[in-house]
């Protein structure tokens, strides 16, 4: 009897949790702002004491001999000219975000260009008042939604990015459409301005990892884009095989993660997990079925590469090693692992490249699982109906 | 630790904010949700983790070779109780001379509260043990290890919170 009140207890728990439904930005940009330098602040009343003392030297000395103020200005046009490109940063293939909350910047231009014999295309997005908070999210095609609207729009290109400014506006020669159809940055369309929120979609030729680099006078976010190729400038976390030529109806292997489905709420329950060799590939199969009274969908997936067999558990942390030398981490939102699910929760197929797969997690909703593989693979995601599935196939030598 | 999850650490050891943000994407939700259990406010919740993030940046010293995460959710257990101590001293005093009165807070029958409002009546120390072996699963061991208590004082808090949850709801008759 006393497993009953524990049980509701732990259902009122959880519920209560996912009242609490994603981490605020309002929070995140709090944090942010805490762990800023202080070095520059701690000393900012030096410097002003400085500045006034310097100001007036070259007062004193523009009395005494004129042409110093030539010298004095050449300096200062020095130091107000628009920053160096920092340090170059690593392409990253996965979502990124910055920026600074409770600006009132206006984006005033859009600029692409092209950098091809460095390996990437660039697309510069000038503020004034400061870089505002911005999200930039990978999707695996290049079509999009209009805020709003709910429009549909496609892009030139095959896949795009979806950059997000909040507290922003637009001024109003900041053009629309772009088209520069360059190696990888094909299209950049405005997809949103409202309530302060600018929106934009950028089509590219293919799934590319990105680097933003957020700079200053003038305030400006640039958009790297690799292009196709660039070895130099992809960030994935070990070598990975080159892509084999041969395509086939199913669609051809990327060495890039991969997202999709849709977490509509009601959560999916996972009854097989099938894992087999193919000509060419192992396959991954994660059937669902819907719950009773729901219609059925893919839950919201992505699957991550990683450069080991090591997980981490969800929610506990504890490490998991698997067979292999590196890993695939799936993760589905909206689904758990239905209450008669009778499989097993640890495969060890030793297949040629799958060498284990194995449950992670399943807590509020979001179900994880690993896989180790023998050797970094490229992967194709097909996602099928009747009964809903998620198959991963990952290339074989 | 997982090497991704390992090299991301290191990269925020030497001070790279991006590598932070990554950690407080892949721990910030959770803690949120746990200190919210615990401290019964969304607002003081948020300050809760931002303190324990504000501290983890700051501690990063502190972390040793392992996962950041029964690490981060300790910061946030003492964060989210000694908040909850400072902004409910009135309310702790009061209680503290009810005690040493020899009374003791009844609940009228016809007031059977449901659960939300019965873990309202727990104190911090039992919402953090509940939070953590019923909304987290984690063991009886790993919650002591996480709140640096005796597994044996993390027992009689999980027993002393239960059978009052059981009181105010009035489950305990139900199931006697």
């Amino acid at each position: 009897m006393s497993d009953d009140f524990e049980k509701k207890l732990r259902e009122h728990l959880h519920s209560e949790a996912q009242e609490t439904r994603e981490f605020p930005r309002r929070l995140r940009g709090r944090i942010r702002d805490g762990i800023a330098p202080r070095t520059r602040a701690g000393i900012a009343p030096q410097l002003a004491l400085a500045g006034a003392l310097v100001l007036v030297a070259v007062a004193v000395l523009a009395f005494r001999n004129p042409t110093i103020i030539s010298v004095v200005t050449t300096g200062i046009k020095q130091f107000v000219q628009p920053s160096p490109s920092p340090t170059p940063q690593p392409f990253l293939c996965r979502d990124q975000s910055g920026g600074s909350g409770g600006l009132t910047a206006t984006l005033t231009n859009i600029r692409p260009g092209s950098h091809a014999g460095d390996g990437y295309d660039r697309v510069v997005f000038d503020f004034n008042g400061g870089v505002p908070s911005w999200d930039l999210t990978r999707q695996e095609s290049a079509i999009f939604t209009r805020d709003a609207s709910g429009q549909q729009v496609t892009l030139d290109g095959s896949a795009g990015l979806k950059v997000v400014f909040r507290d922003a506006a637009l001024a109003g020669a900041v053009p629309t459409d772009v088209t520069p159809r360059f190696s990888s940055i094909r299209e950049i369309a405005q997809l949103g301005n409202f309530e302060r929120v600018v929106t934009y979609g950028i089509g590219l030729s293919s799934s590319q990892c990105v680097r933003v680099l957020p700079l200053s006078n003038p305030s400006r976010l640039a958009i790297d884009v690799a292009t196709s190729g660039s070895a130099s400038t992809t960030a994935a976390p070990t070598p990975l095989p080159t892509l084999s030529p041969s395509g086939t109806d199913l669609g051809a292997f990327s060495c890039v993660d991969h997202s999709g489905g849709a977490d509509n709420g009601l959560a999916m329950q996972l009854t097989v997990v099938r894992v087999a060799h193919q000509p060419g590939f192992d396959r991954i199969v994660f059937e669902f079925a819907p719950q009773p009274g729901s219609t059925a969908h893919l839950p919201a997936y992505t699957v991550s590469r990683q450069a080991s067999a090591q997980f981490v558990k969800d929610p506990s942390g504890q490490p998991v090693t698997m067979r292999g030398s590196s890993g695939l981490r799936i993760v589905f939102h909206g689904a758990s692992v239905s209450p008669t699910y009778t499989g097993s929760r640890d495969q060890t197929p030793s297949l040629p490249v799958v060498q284990e797969v194995e449950q992670l997690g399943d807590f509020e909703a979001v179900l994880s699982w690993g896989a180790g593989l023998s050797r970094a693979s490229c992967l194709r995601t097909l996602e099928l109906a009747n009964p809903t599935r998620l198959v991963i196939d990952v290339q074989t030598p | 630790m997982d090497p991704t999850l390992g090299r991301v650490i290191e990269r925020w050891r030497a001070g790279d904010r991006e590598a932070f943000e990554e950690v407080m994407d892949r721990y910030g939700l959770q803690l949120l949700r746990t200190a919210r259990l615990i401290l019964r406010d969304p607002s003081l919740a948020e300050d809760a983790i931002q303190e324990t993030f504000l501290k983890a940046w700051q501690r990063i010293g502190s972390l040793r070779d392992e996962d950041p995460g029964p690490w981060l959710t300790r910061i946030a257990m003492n964060e989210s109780i000694s908040l909850y101590r400072r902004r409910h001293r009135f309310q702790t005093l009061t209680e503290r001379f009810g005690r040493l009165g020899g009374t003791r807070h009844e609940v009228p029958s016809e007031e059977r509260l449901d659960l939300a409002r019965a873990l309202d009546q727990l104190t911090p120390e039992q919402r953090a043990a509940v939070a953590l072996h019923y909304y987290q699963d984690l063991s009886v061991e790993e919650t002591a290890r996480i709140i640096r208590v005796p597994v044996d004082t993390v027992k009689s808090r999980l027993k002393t919170a239960l059978r009052r949850l059981r009181e105010v709801t009035g489950a305990g008759e139900a199931f006697a």
